[in-house]
């Protein structure tokens, strides 16, 4: 057993490493009474500014879902957004760049061109969809979203109660993608996989800020530089909670 | 699991002791209000976080009254606007401030169903605060 725990050590954090890379996304939650948009995991609230020049597109719909424009703007340490006028969706695309795994596990931020030794290289893009207001019919798939996540039917008023997320990959429901139910509060839970139907059935979690998490995996377009392409998306909504 | 005893040594029986535990919970969440969220102009409210929206719609016009936890805001340091929909189409309206904490804007002909997003901007700081009302 001594032999092997350097084994299993180095293989745990080779796991540890890798998921610290695939779980992190962007999702827009409300910060000083403003609409932010966040990169991290967990309550891990990441470095936005930082990454600002990887926000590839934002839009904005109204009631209609016809596009509105929204721009992000730095102020100070965070990012928030800026609409023309009250949004029903908010939407992001954040191009996280070419990463690839070398043999200690740890990710670079290079292509399989540059590490030809590497274990694993992605394209990582990320996507997320925010539910500003109240929704008068589904949501249908956004042309900017390659990887969205729509719930199918109305946002429940509590807690604990069941909805129904469809995944949609290219706007079409993809089966196998990995979805958990609580970025923020449990990103360690074990992921279902969405269905034939591309939909997955989960408990809405909870009173507050919900942000589901989807990850597919789709083949690469340029294998000479990554092996494939890791698509997240997240879909956040806030249940109210009792009046005070 | 000890359970101590009510004054005159009365002694408390689990189920007091939980009674009691869920009166206290309740009397301490007006510690956690963000203060009133009744309308005060005989209008509509809708509350984002700490802020306030109280729209009244009249045949006169429409108003839009703005509190920020409880602090009526300075309309003239703002700019409002609303974003109505109505079965399918939209048409935004820019209010003009008023006095006080007031925006006012042209009379609405708002249908039952119909939407009205509410965008107020802070013209220093660009804080973009907003909610949307459901008119019944």
């Amino acid at each position: 057993m001594r032999r092997l725990m350097p084994v299993i050590l180095a293989a745990l954090t080779a796991g540890f490493v890798t998921a610290s890379v695939n779980a992190h996304a962007v999702w827009f939650a409300q910060r000083a009474k403003q609409t932010a948009l966040i990169y991290g995991v967990g309550a891990d609230d990441l470095d936005t500014v930082k990454r600002f020049s990887l926000i590839e597109k934002m839009t904005g719909y109204d009631a209609n879902y016809q596009p509105i424009k929204a721009t992000p703007r730095i102020a100070g340490p965070i990012v928030l957004v800026d609409t023309e006028q009250q949004p029903t969706l908010l939407s992001v695309v954040f191009f996280n760049g070419i990463w690839s795994r070398g043999g200690n596990g740890e990710f670079e931020k290079k292509g399989r061109d540059e590490m030809p030794n590497a274990t694993l290289s992605e394209k990582n893009y990320k996507y997320s969809v925010a539910i500003m207001g109240p929704l008068d019919k589904p949501i249908p798939p956004l042309p900017d979203q390659a990887l969205q996540i729509v719930p199918t039917g109305p946002i429940p008023k509590m807690l604990g109660q069941k909805l129904t997320y469809k995944v949609l990959y290219q706007g079409k429901p993809v089966a196998g993608a990995k979805v958990i139910n609580d970025l923020i509060n449990d990103p360690d839970a074990k992921p279902l996989l969405t269905g034939a139907d591309g939909t997955v059935t989960m408990p809405v979690r909870n009173q507050g800020l919900n942000v589901i998490h989807a990850v597919f995996n789709a083949p690469t377009d340029n294998p000479k530089r990554y092996d494939q392409i890791e698509n997240t998306a997240t879909l956040s909504f806030v249940l109210e909670h009792a009046p005070e | 699991m000890i359970f101590r005893s009510l004054p005159g040594g009365i002694p408390m029986k689990p189920y007091i002791y939980a009674a009691l535990i869920a009166a206290a919970a309740i009397t301490c969440q007006p510690a956690l209000a963000h203060g009133s969220t009744q309308p005060k102009h005989g209008g509509v409210v809708s509350m984002s976080g700490e802020t306030l929206f109280e729209l009244v719609h009249a045949p006169s016009g429409v108003q839009l009254y703005v509190m920020d936890d409880e602090d009526p805001v300075n309309a003239a340091d703002m700019t409002a606007q609303l974003t109505i929909d109505t079965a399918g189409a939209t048409r935004n309206v820019v209010l003009k401030s008023a006095a006080g904490n007031r925006f006012d804007g042209p009379a609405l002909a708002l249908k039952p169903g119909a939407k009205v997003g509410v965008l107020v901007i802070d013209k220093t700081s660009q804080a973009h605060i907003g909610t949307t009302f459901t008119i019944k």
